[in-house]
């Protein structure tokens, strides 16, 4: 299935395996169930604090199973005001 | 410490020991206990019976990191209920620091000359001023500090303050030279009614701010810096991207407000996001990361570079980065950035004038996307044009001269950067806080969508009420203590920051301290604000939003969809015997005085 995957504040693809490697806004084919941590593990992305994950606009937790064609925003934490 | 009474009618200064009701507050405690007890709920804001106090925070002036906030409270001509906006810069420490608790300005002198006061060791000094009328705050901070020295702490209205706007600022210079603002509510246009021009700080041998035990102090504050300096949001994300890492997150969520209030996300977002503002810093030489005051460990100011790389402006905010950018339709950031070095200049609120250029933009003044329109715009508010005096006095004035109803304002303050509908805590903070919408007086998008201080969905109304009574409360209490706001990311998710913080009170307090009574502090301030807005003509009718966000919003198509008694419940700690409407002035002076106390 298809992805829709937009990284933030630094974020970037580290898999080097993958054609969006070093790239931030890509559409990226993985396989079906795909969750967010395995997104996570697939794009080698690394934070020290647990990130941000806005599927289709809406926070979702490690476990969420993604589907075909979602829009994935993934942020390390940030603020402001 | 002293309170100064500065009387512009009879131009005398006084000398006030602080009364002992009055010992325990500063910031916006103190501020808007002044006001209430001393300025008539129903005077017109810009006469001679409104106030204009600045006060700073409890623990400005102290090495308290990032507590260098001043409050600036009066009757506000934009709202007409009471208001406190505070800022950053250089003047809160130098008042703490020269004894000062609170300076009142009352009264109001004949004729139209304008005045300067200048504060230091010996006290405040009232002097004529015609050189620097008509001048901008950049020129003023520039020749005053020419003229006076580096170190001068400089607070100024420009020429939209002198025009008496209802979105008129009051400007504060900071450390390096630059604006800082006290923004929201038209206490620039308080200041002119005074015809007061600028007040210019001198800290030289001033006394210090009292600490009872130093060294419980010193070891509270480094336990509080370091948690700030190890929260993700306040020690990497703040510091490298500033408050405008926001657009893409909010624009993500759908939160965005884009094209007066129509969708919740805007297709320019990332060409006007943090992550690209940072970029261009870098390229033009900027500075990425810069404080607003001295001992702040956060640093989420910025010096932003034209292309030629020269000056443009500092303090570029996220909340006036959505206002010239998505609201407006603009996706240009150095379109952007010059409306930001207009309005610090001429001293008006970024956010208002933002949303009045959109209602412009509704009304057909300019189209939507216009950025150079918009510029102009900007422009005729320095003119002091009719059109310019349009805009110049807010959205919902604007909105009204237009013949627009699509008005994004509660108590006919505007609406800031994230949408009621996708963002429903702060969505009840607007309706509900004294202050008419205002996203920093119960910052709900914290927890809404940043994830700090727990998880409630933006989209449901489940937990909102409680969530935004929470944190108006805290707020009203860390905008009384003088810290930025900014803190609250450390503070609400770090056991051991929150205790550093009370630590940090109590050991400047001593044995009387208030130990950890900062929600008692909150409604304190909250309670006092209310009973001013009551007193002055305000209903449960105004704690309501505009009824165009009855439509649904994109991309989740949510409505705002609060009944009136739900949001009634935020301030239900606020006593029955004084329902809106029903407490005249005499009984509320007793209450104030007597049995609301802060001790």
């Amino acid at each position: 299935m298809k992805l829709d995957v937009r990284l933030f504040a630094g974020l970037k693809c580290n898999n080097p395996e993958l054609p969006c490697f070093g790239k931030n806004e890509f559409d990226l084919e993985v396989p079906a169930g795909t969750t967010i941590s395995g997104l996570h593990n697939l794009m080698n992305l690394e934070s020290k604090y647990p990130l941000i994950n806005l599927v289709n606009g809406i926070a979702q937790k490690d476990d969420h199973a993604l589907s075909h064609g979602d829009r994935v925003g993934i942020f390390p934490p940030v603020g402001g005001g | 410490m002293k309170i100064y009474r500065v009387n512009m009618s009879d131009l005398t200064v006084k000398s006030e020991d602080v009364p002992e009701k009055w010992r325990r507050l500063g910031g916006r405690a103190l501020t808007s206990a002044i006001v209430a007890e001393e300025v008539d709920p129903n005077c017109h804001p810009l006469g001679k019976k409104n106030k204009l106090v600045f006060a700073p925070g409890l623990l400005s002036g102290t090495t308290a990191p990032s507590s260098g906030r001043m409050s600036v409270g009066s009757k506000s001509p934009l709202t007409g209920g009471i208001k406190e906006s505070n800022s950053g810069g250089m003047a809160a420490q130098q008042l703490g620091r020269l004894g000062i608790k609170a300076l009142i300005i009352e009264g109001m002198p004949e004729g139209d000359k304008f005045y300067n006061l200048h504060v230091d060791v010996n006290g405040v000094k009232i002097q004529e001023e015609t050189e620097l009328i008509g001048k901008g705050n950049y020129e003023v901070i520039d020749r005053l500090s020419q003229k006076y020295g580096s170190k001068i702490g400089v607070i100024t209205i420009g020429q939209a303050g002198e025009y008496k706007m209802s979105a008129a600022n009051i400007s504060v210079k900071d450390p390096h030279g630059y604006i800082r603002s006290a923004g929201r509510g038209g206490l620039g246009a308080v200041m002119s009614s005074k015809r007061i021009k600028y007040i210019t700080v001198d800290e030289t041998n001033g006394p210090g701010v009292p600490v009872a035990d130093q060294e419980k102090f010193k070891n509270a504050g480094r336990v509080f810096a370091q948690g700030l300096r190890e929260h993700p949001v306040t020690g990497q994300g703040l510091p490298t991207y500033g408050s405008n890492v926001l657009v893409n997150i909010l624009n993500e969520a759908g939160g965005l407000p884009t094209h007066n209030f129509r969708m919740g996300r805007f297709a320019g977002a990332n060409k006007i996001s943090g992550e690209t503002m940072y970029e261009t810093i870098l390229d033009r030489k900027g500075k990425p990361t810069h404080n607003c005051h001295a001992g702040c460990v956060i640093s989420c100011s910025q010096v932003y570079n034209d292309k030629e790389g020269n000056f443009l402006t500092a303090g570029f905010e996220y909340e006036t980065i959505w206002g010239f950018g998505a609201v407006c339709m603009v996706d240009d950031l150095d379109i952007i950035a010059q409306a930001d070095r207009i309005c610090d200049d001429i001293g008006i609120d970024t956010i208002e004038t933002a949303v009045a250029i959109s209602t412009a933009m509704e009304g057909g003044v300019i189209p939507f996307g216009d950025g150079e329109g918009m510029l102009n715009l900007i422009r005729e508010i320095s003119k002091g044009s009719y059109l310019g005096r349009i805009i110049g006095n807010g959205a919902a004035f604007a909105g009204k001269a237009l013949g627009v109803t699509r008005v994004a304002v509660v108590k006919n303050q505007a609406i800031p950067a994230y949408d009621p509908r996708a963002v429903k805590g702060v969505g009840v903070t607007y309706a509900t806080t004294p202050m008419g919408a205002d996203h920093t007086a119960g910052y709900s998008v914290a927890t809404n969508i940043l994830k700090v201080g727990g998880d409630v969905s933006p989209l449901a109304k489940e937990g909102n009420v409680e969530l935004s009574r929470n944190l108006q409360v805290a707020t009203a209490a860390i905008d009384s203590l003088g810290f930025c706001l900014f803190v609250a990311f450390g503070v609400l998710d770090k056991p051991e920051v929150y205790q550093a913080m009370i630590d940090m009170i109590d050991a400047k307090n001593g044995p009387d301290a208030v130990k950890d009574d900062i929600t008692e502090l909150g409604k304190f301030v909250l309670t006092t604000e209310r009973k001013f807005n009551e007193a002055a003509g305000f209903t449960k009718a105004d704690d309501r939003l505009p009824e165009f966000f009855e439509e649904p919003v994109p991309p989740h198509n949510t409505t705002w969809d609060f009944s009136g008694e739900e949001l009634d419940e935020v301030f239900n700690f606020v006593e029955e015997k004084n329902d809106y409407g029903k407490v005249d002035n005499k009984e509320m002076q007793k209450v104030n005085t007597n049995e609301m106390q802060y001790v």
